[in-house]
């Protein structure tokens, strides 16, 4: 049994893991001119010393921040103690973590440990990381910091009114797991170009990249007279096959094993092949589901699941299919029968092509001194945007009852949908195009997004707005 | 013990309507404030112009330029002028809205249980008008009223402080105890649901305490 209400320290192999930070934290680009100035200019004398010297400095320094480096957990707070010469001892209440990450990385695989990242609402970033420690600890302060998140369903005192009852502690349900066979249909019903995400690193060096390419390729010498049309195509197909590849492959590493499990007070996803990660959030904390299918994943039944939290808690599930989709906004509080029976004004088209016009005719004009007649061009963008526009307009649906939803259509479709209790604010606004045609737009705003739903009728904007209100403040339920 | 979760449809009617004709307007004295900076500005413009017609030998051209900068400004003054009239808030018992814009019209609204802190601001012409601006900040959005007399930001401070720290039922509660109380929103454990029909008029939920009117500036 773990008691983390006693100091715990981190593995003595996060001593390496520290060292590696440190070096980070001096910046790649000063490591490598370090290395150049040693391998260009070796060392003499009694200076053949200074790399072991700075190795021994770097591990003492690492050795002492791991010796001062501690977290417990007491009386509902996470204590974490670290710092060398100035000793900083920060407090987080458990109720107010957002949601603690488990990443598994390639090193951490290889020595069996994990590295914890705990999130608060009150920073952007990780609030503070527990560079190696074993698993069971890990999943320990997870559970803990998930089962103490604010939920109605849990109750807090006994009958009686006695004093708070300890919270029930159930074991993590598995929600679904994805096949490798599901990543792959998955990663192959992407947009064909998203595994060049994988080059990006490389274009990021692009210099000494095209150097390589120039010294390796540049002797290659193309005859134009053997240049036959149906290379193009080919080309390109290699080229996206190619890159279909490189999803699959990203899919595979990044997604490995997708597991969502659930508690009743939390949900929690895992997945990867060389870098497993883990991340979890509480139910409560839950702002917005949303989903999104491209043309390719309507034809195949899959869809992104999305679920926005407060802080860095946000979960994004691949390749899940309808079934998986409703399952996961039930555990997320939503409610996957919502009515989308309400339409927006068809005057929306003609205002995006009335304001694509406008903007077209100047950008025409500027370009006419340049381009000529070819600045006409400048409105091809006119009937794209009004099929876009109105596609849109004919496909977007809302509904409004625990929660306020809306799904659209253009090529992509997406839905979004977030209870009414989670409201932040509410916003109604109206341009004075709006105006004149009695239309405008209501905003229900969270803490992790916005719904928006125009053009409507200013009287049902009021009376949305107005709904949206009276349930946000006559709901006692927890909202975060 | 905790209540039985119950899920009951109510009417659309019995929902309080946030009207417009409640809101409250800043205090008057907020457009001098607001102008004051437009003011600077033309007063730069204007002297930087004289100095650039006075040394220039295009005095024409430079006079047309300054002309043409200080009839954005007026234009800005003007705009600015409507953007303070239309600037007004309503506190209710459970919320607190601010109207805002004249081009695009807005209207915020922002419940006190979402409320994470809330700030007075005092700049340097503000306090020389004896006025303050509040910030009501929430896990999301912020509104922010400026042109708020001293006090009455002080006491709208203390009652969203005070609001935001409370149970429903404690403000229903307390609005109950409370002769000149307004109608309290229904206390249900869970939210109205359906059936939505925004074709119904829903009654006006006057607001609360409205703020007693602005202190006569000092002379």
């Amino acid at each position: 049994m773990i008691d983390l209400r006693l100091p715990q320290r981190q593995s003595p192999l996060a001593i390496v893991f520290l060292a590696l930070r440190i070096l980070r934290s001096l910046g790649i680009a000063q490591l490598v001119i370090a290395a150049l100035f040693l391998f260009r200019a070796p060392l003499d004398g009694p200076l053949i010393f200074v790399p072991f010297v700075v190795i021994l400095v770097f591990g003492a320094i690492s050795a002492l921040s791991w010796w001062r480096y501690t977290f417990q957990l007491v009386d509902g707070e996470l204590i974490v103690v670290k710092g060398i010469v100035r000793v900083d001892r920060l407090t987080v209440p458990v109720d107010r973590i957002q949601s603690i990450g488990i990443d598994q990385e390639l090193l951490h695989r290889m020595t069996g440990l994990v590295k914890v990242s705990v999130d608060t609402a009150g920073s952007s970033e990780a609030e503070f990381t527990i560079d190696a420690i074993s698993r069971p600890v890990a999943e320990e302060l997870q559970r803990l910091a998930v089962t103490a998140a604010p939920t109605s369903t849990t109750p807090t005192t006994d009958a009686v009114g006695g004093p708070p009852s300890p919270p029930v502690i159930v074991e993590d349900r598995v929600v679904f797991t994805h096949t490798p066979g599901r990543l792959v249909r998955a990663a192959l019903t992407m947009w064909p170009l998203t595994g060049l995400i994988i080059l990006g690193p490389f274009f990021a060096f692009g210099e000494q990249f095209s150097r390589q390419l120039d010294e390796r390729f540049g002797d290659l010498e193309i005859d134009t007279d053997q240049f036959v049309w149906w290379w193009i195509p080919v080309g390109l197909f290699g080229f996206v096959a190619f890159s279909i590849l490189l999803n699959i492959a990203r899919v595979i590493l990044a997604d490995w094993e997708l597991t969502l499990r659930a508690s009743p007070t939390s949900l929690r996803r895992t997945s990867g092949l060389l870098s497993r990660t883990s991340k979890a959030s509480s139910i409560s904390r839950i702002q917005v589901v949303s989903s999104a299918q491209n043309p390719l994943q309507q034809r195949a039944g899959l869809r992104t699941i999305g679920l926005s939290t407060i802080g860095e808690g946000d979960l994004a599930l691949i390749g899940c299919d309808d079934d998986q989709f409703d399952i996961v906004r039930g555990l997320a509080a939503s409610s996957s029968h919502i009515s989308l029976n309400r339409r927006v004004h068809p005057v929306e088209v003609f205002l995006a092509v009335r304001n694509i016009t406008v903007l077209m005719t100047i950008v025409a004009v500027t370009a006419w001194f340049v381009a000529g007649w070819f600045a006409l061009l400048a409105y091809v963008v006119v009937p794209v945007v009004w099929f876009t526009q109105r596609r849109h307009v004919q496909n977007f649906r809302w509904g409004l009852g625990s929660e306020l939803a809306t799904f659209t259509e253009v090529f992509d479709n997406s839905s979004r949908q977030a209870l009414l209790r989670k409201t932040n604010a509410v916003r109604v606004t109206q341009s004075i195009f709006e105006r004149r045609r009695g239309l405008g737009y209501v905003h229900l705003v969270t803490a992790a997004g916005t719904i928006s739903v125009g053009m409507i009728p200013i009287s049902e904007a009021h009376a949305v707005r107005d709904t949206i209100l009276a349930a946000a403040e006559s709901d006692p339920r927890p909202w975060m | 013990m905790t209540a039985p979760f119950t899920n009951d449809p109510i009417p659309i009617d019995e929902i309080p309507q946030l009207t417009d004709d409640a809101f409250v307007p800043v205090d008057p004295r907020y457009l001098r404030a607001a102008l004051a900076g437009t003011a600077i500005t033309a007063a730069v413009v204007i002297i930087g112009g004289s100095i650039l017609a006075w040394q220039a030998e295009e005095t024409l051209v430079v006079a047309a330029i300054t002309a043409g900068i200080l009839l954005l400004i007026a234009l800005s003054v003007v705009v600015r002028v409507l953007e303070v009239r239309r600037l007004a808030y309503q506190v209710r018992q459970h919320d607190i809205s601010m109207r805002s814009g004249v081009i695009s019209h807005r209207v915020e609204s922002l419940p006190f249980a979402r409320v994470q802190h809330v700030r007075v601001n005092r700049g340097a012409i503000e306090r020389g008008l004896g006025l303050a601006t509040l910030q009501i900040s929430s896990a999301g959005p912020n509104i922010t009223i400026p042109g708020l007399a001293e006090a009455e930001a002080a006491r709208i401070k203390l009652l969203v402080t005070q609001r935001a720290g409370m149970d429903i039922e404690d403000v229903d509660a307390e609005a109950t105890e409370s002769p000149s109380a307004p109608p309290t929103i229904p206390a249900t454990a869970s939210p109205p649901v359906a059936p939505f029909t925004p074709s119904a008029a829903p009654p006006s939920a006057p607001p609360v305490a409205p703020p007693a009117p602005p202190a006569p500036p000092a002379e």
